[in-house]
């Protein structure tokens, strides 16, 4: 991706991860596997904007990191939710809830 | 919110860490994505390779990483500094020149205008200055200008007055300061009680007195800061302690601080009194009706009153006053009152040599800032092609003009932070050598306002001329600059045509400063050259004033001054003494006279001479030339004939084609009593004022004669060799009379010449420096514009020499281009000059302000200067080799 980002696409980027990660911690690369599992192969994230974002979440407080040993036994860096974040996840799926109905309200009419 | 701002100090300060992290969290998701394709039967190479193109390469997830990190805008900013710190140091000669050239017109800028605004436009010291008016009286025939109040009269304004809040009275003297050290002449004022409320200033320690001791007999002192930290080292148990003035015992029963400042210059003759005591009129001086006009009266203005009401209300006042006189004084003196602001008393003489500086620092910070901007103008041609370059390779447009402004905005750091320094620095040697007629030179420290805006003129200048060629960049096709290697012919020709402006314009600035300075100059030659009508060399002088409480008899003031000239005269490498009320060079005032049998010069209303008493052979110490007759002498006792010596010029008005000796006048109006003084001998006429004040009719008379022996004298002594060397003698000489007396004001003859004109020569030796500082500019300005063009046109020069053109045709051609500049420059500024110069007029002496000489001098060497700033890069021009120039893109 160039220099130029949309608000939205990030909006609904970061919702991907935190549900993501509602489950269960995950590393980087499992957070990618996982949203493409829960879009349903929809949605590929790019590194590019996935680490940037987890980045910025972590920044923020609504998740944190520890390096642990994953399946393989190497070592990874494993992102958690934070009390936080459970927070935030809501606020986005409620704000999102509300984007797509004024949206499908907005597309609708004539 | 607050995980963010840790998250900020993580990043910027464990750099490195954070770093290190992200570097090992990308490796191992590398490693996860390697693994997996691994798992669908790829080889590990290439495996390894897609998971590297599925991640998108790490290098390349870093950056997008670090670009939303918290802190990127500083992290930013601190590499544009650190890229334009570099980009600086690499070209040194640009760096130097513009930090210097920015740091000489901030730092003088902000120097001048400390001052400034220290003198003239910060109010004065004091609460709610702009209701603070000094009331005067006046005696419309005894002059134009007011007069201070007389004691009684302090009284009839104080009660009768309906305009005023607070009316109080000052007066200064000099004072013997003793019991400490050696004795000290001091400036005392004896003051109202209500002064200091008045001025809402309270004691630092201690108090100041009360309305009950504002009466005689309370003999109460306070201190001033300066006076205090001197003499009694700060010692706050000074309190309580007595000191003694003109040998009397006084209690100290307070000090003022440090910022207090009174009587201001302008207020009141004199300097500012170090130490206060309490008014106590006395009942002989409150009986001085319509006499002893000698207190100074400040008053501050009820609000809501305006001046001209406080005006009407004083006159009225002094009306009432004047018809309480007998009727024959009353058609004399012809009372009246006047209220006068106290801002305009203070400032006013001083304006104009301020405005001047002021004008002359606005030339040279436009003249430095042309100069900024020549030089980066020419640094931006040289940075296209960089520029383009990089544009090309991608970086951002808004990066690019980032870091251009980044490297601005250090340079002018750096000039600004060297100005700072530079304006300290001025204004240290500065305050150090000002003449005292500056008022409030102790307040005097840089001013935070005037830096600013220096600074912010200075950012523009910076960011206009320096970004400009990035915003051009944006318009041009990156292409064709490229291809034609950096050079746009439009944007050269038009670089090249504002440089030109800029340094005609720089010309013109600064011969009209030379010219200023060059005025100044001559006035203050000529003042220098005037006669003073005496010779100086090898003269000391010393000033004695024998306090009354002590020398109550005038027996014993004739006595003591008689055995000090014996004593003096016996001196070793002493050669004449004498004694004089006023020496040469210094204030006086008229005396009112009738000649006998003299021509009155036409229409004049009264006859008006300046007045000294002289013991010893004064006249002969000072070589004032006998004319006709004799010095004084032995003969002139109280019993023989009062006799006088007059000036030439008196001699001559009043008696033109006879010999005015044995001619007689007397003083006061024609119908006095005074007692006729015979003329015995007619000298040479003397600067009794300053040197270029028109010569004032003088008179001396024998000491021996007057009535009432003068106790305040200046002594002269004319030294064989240095007549600094007699000082210590003649301390000791007086110290033998009188132990407790004060010597003050020893200084040769030289020393007086010179501190009466210091004012003129610090006003010629700050425009100088203007001046100079501009053309030195201006010369660098001219250099770099013709030295820029040579360089641009080698090629072409190249080509010429390789054709056959004559080296000297070559030189001619490029000098005259830069006399070209010079002329106009010239043109514009003599006709700037002209214009400007009138406002001169005030500070001139003998000089009109339109002075042929000096306008055809400075224009011959700014000519000169231009002449020699393009000679230098001209022969550079002549030393091309045609083979390398033809090279040479």
């Amino acid at each position: 991706m160039g220099e130029k980002r949309t608000d939205l696409l990030r909006g609904t980027l970061d919702l991907l991860v935190l549900k993501a990660l509602s489950l269960e911690p995950l590393h980087g690369v499992g957070i990618s596997r996982r949203i493409t599992q829960i879009t349903k192969g929809a949605f590929q994230v790019s590194f590019g904007s996935l680490f940037p974002s987890l980045h910025r979440m972590e920044e923020r407080g609504w998740v944190e990191a520890e390096w642990r040993s994953s399946e393989n036994n190497r070592r990874a860096k494993y992102y958690r939710l934070t009390s936080s974040g459970c927070t935030q996840l809501k606020v986005e799926e409620r704000d999102w809830d509300r984007v797509v109905k004024i949206m499908a309200a907005a597309v609708q009419s004539t | 919110m607050p995980k963010r701002i840790l998250s900020l100090f993580r990043n910027l300060f464990r750099k490195r860490a954070v770093e290190q992290a992200l570097d090992d969290e990308l490796r191992s998701s590398v490693e996860f994505l390697t693994q997996e394709k691994m798992k669908h039967g790829l080889s590990q190479a290439v495996a390894r390779r897609e998971a590297l193109i599925e991640l998108g390469g790490i290098e390349q997830v870093k950056e997008e990483v670090r670009a939303v990190r918290a802190g990127r805008f500083l992290e930013d900013f601190a590499r544009d500094g650190r890229f334009a710190f570099r980009t600086l140091a690499k070209s040194p000669g640009f760096t130097t020149v513009a930090v210097l050239t920015l740091a000489l017109g901030i730092g003088a800028n902000t120097a001048i205008f400390s001052v400034m605004d220290a003198v003239v436009l910060r109010p004065l010291p004091y609460k709610d200055p702009a209701s603070l008016i000094m009331v005067k009286e006046s005696i419309p025939l005894a002059g134009p200008e007011p007069i201070p109040v007389c004691a009684p009269d302090v009284i009839q304004f104080q009660r009768q007055n309906q305009v005023f809040e607070a009316v109080a009275a000052f007066r200064g003297g000099q004072f013997d300061l003793a019991g400490v050290d050696e004795p000290e002449r001091i400036t005392a004022d004896r003051v109202n009680a209500n002064l200091f409320s008045l001025l809402d200033m309270q004691p630092m320690l201690g108090r100041t007195f009360t309305t009950e001791e504002d009466q005689p007999g309370h003999s109460l002192a306070i201190l001033n800061y300066a006076l205090w930290q001197r003499r009694f080292g700060g010692d706050p148990g000074v309190i309580g302690r007595t000191l003694t003035l003109d040998r009397q015992p006084y209690t100290v029963i307070g000090i003022m601080p440090r910022n207090f400042v009174f009587p201001l210059e302008g207020m009141e003759q004199g300097h500012t009194a170090d130490v206060f005591a309490p008014m106590g009129f006395t009942p002989e001086e409150l009986a001085d009706v319509g006499d002893n006009f000698n207190y100074s009266v400040l008053a501050r203005l009820k609000p809501g009153v305006t001046l001209g009401r406080a005006n009407a209300d004083i006159s009225a006042i002094a009306y009432r006053i004047l018809q309480t006189y007998p009727p024959q004084f009353r058609d004399r003196i012809k009372l009246g009152a006047v209220a006068l602001p106290l801002n305009t008393k203070v400032v006013g003489k001083v304006k104009t040599l301020l405005l001047l500086l002021l004008g002359a620092v606005g030339f040279v910070l436009l003249i430095a800032c042309a100069n900024v901007a020549s030089l980066l103008l020419t640094r931006a041609a040289h940075r296209q092609r960089e520029i383009a370059v990089r544009l090309a390779l991608g970086a951002g447009r808004l990066r690019v003009l980032r870091q251009l402004a980044a490297e601005n905005l250090l340079l002018a750091l750096a000039g600004a932070g060297l100005g700072l320094l530079l304006a300290f620095a001025i204004l240290r040697g500065m305050v150090g050598w000002m003449p005292a007629n500056i008022p409030r030179v102790n307040a005097i420290g840089i001013n935070s306002t005037v830096l600013a805006f220096t600074l912010v003129l200075v950012l523009l200048t910076g960011l206009v001329f320096g970004v400009e060629p990035a915003l051009a960049s944006w318009r041009t096709d990156l292409q064709s600059t490229l291809k034609e290697g950096g050079r746009s012919a439009q944007q050269g020709l038009r670089h090249r045509r504002l440089r030109s402006a800029l340094v005609v314009g720089e010309v013109a600035l600064s011969l009209v400063l030379l010219v200023g300075a060059g005025l100044l100059l001559r006035s203050f030659e000529r003042v220098l050259a005037t006669e003073a009508g005496f010779q100086p060399d090898h003269v000391l002088t010393a000033s004695l004033s024998l306090p009354e409480t002590q020398y109550k008899q005038p027996q014993q003031i004739r006595a003591f001054y008689r055995e000090l000239m014996a004593r003096l005269e016996q001196l070793p490498g002493v050669m004449t003494v004498g004694a004089s009320t006023d020496l040469p060079l210094q204030a006086g005032w008229n005396h009112i006279f009738s000649p006998e049998g003299g021509q009155p010069p036409p229409g004049a209303g009264l006859n008006l001479c300046w007045h000294s008493v002289i013991l010893g052979d004064y006249l002969q110490t000072m070589r004032v030339p006998l004319l006709r007759g004799r010095y004084f002498n032995q003969q002139d006792t109280p019993t023989s004939t009062p006799v006088l010596i007059v000036s030439e010029s008196l001699a001559k008005r009043y008696w033109p084609n006879q010999d005015p000796i044995g001619k007689r006048l007397k003083w006061g109006p024609p119908e006095s009593n005074d007692p006729w003084l015979t003329i015995v001998g007619v000298v040479g006429d003397v600067k009794q004022g300053p040197l270029d004040a028109p010569t004032v009719q003088h008179t001396y008379e024998p000491y021996a004669q007057d009535i009432v022996p003068a106790s305040a004298l200046n002594v002269a002594m004319r030294a064989a060799g240095d007549p600094a060397s007699l000082a210590a003698s003649l301390r000791v000489a007086v110290w033998g009379l009188d132990r407790q007396l004060a010597v003050a004001q020893v200084r040769t003859m030289d020393e007086v010449i010179s501190e009466s004109v210091a004012p003129r020569r610090f006003n010629l030796y700050l425009l100088a420096a203007f001046a100079a500082l501009a053309a030195v500019l201006a010369a660098i300005g001219i250099y770099g514009v013709i030295s820029y063009s040579v360089a641009q046109r080698t090629h072409e020069i190249g080509i010429r020499v390789a054709l056959g053109a004559r080296r000297g045709d070559l030189l001619r051609q490029v000098v005259g281009q830069g006399l070209l500049l010079m002329a106009a420059g010239v043109v514009i500024g003599v006709l700037g000059a002209l214009a400007l110069t009138r406002f001169l007029a005030n500070l001139l002496y003998e000089i009109k302000p339109i002075d042929p000489a000096t306008f055809i001098a400075v224009s011959l060497l700014l000519a000169t200067v231009a002449l020699l700033a393009s000679y230098i890069p001209a022969r550079r021009a002549t030393k091309v080799d045609p083979m390398v120039a033809l090279r040479y893109e």
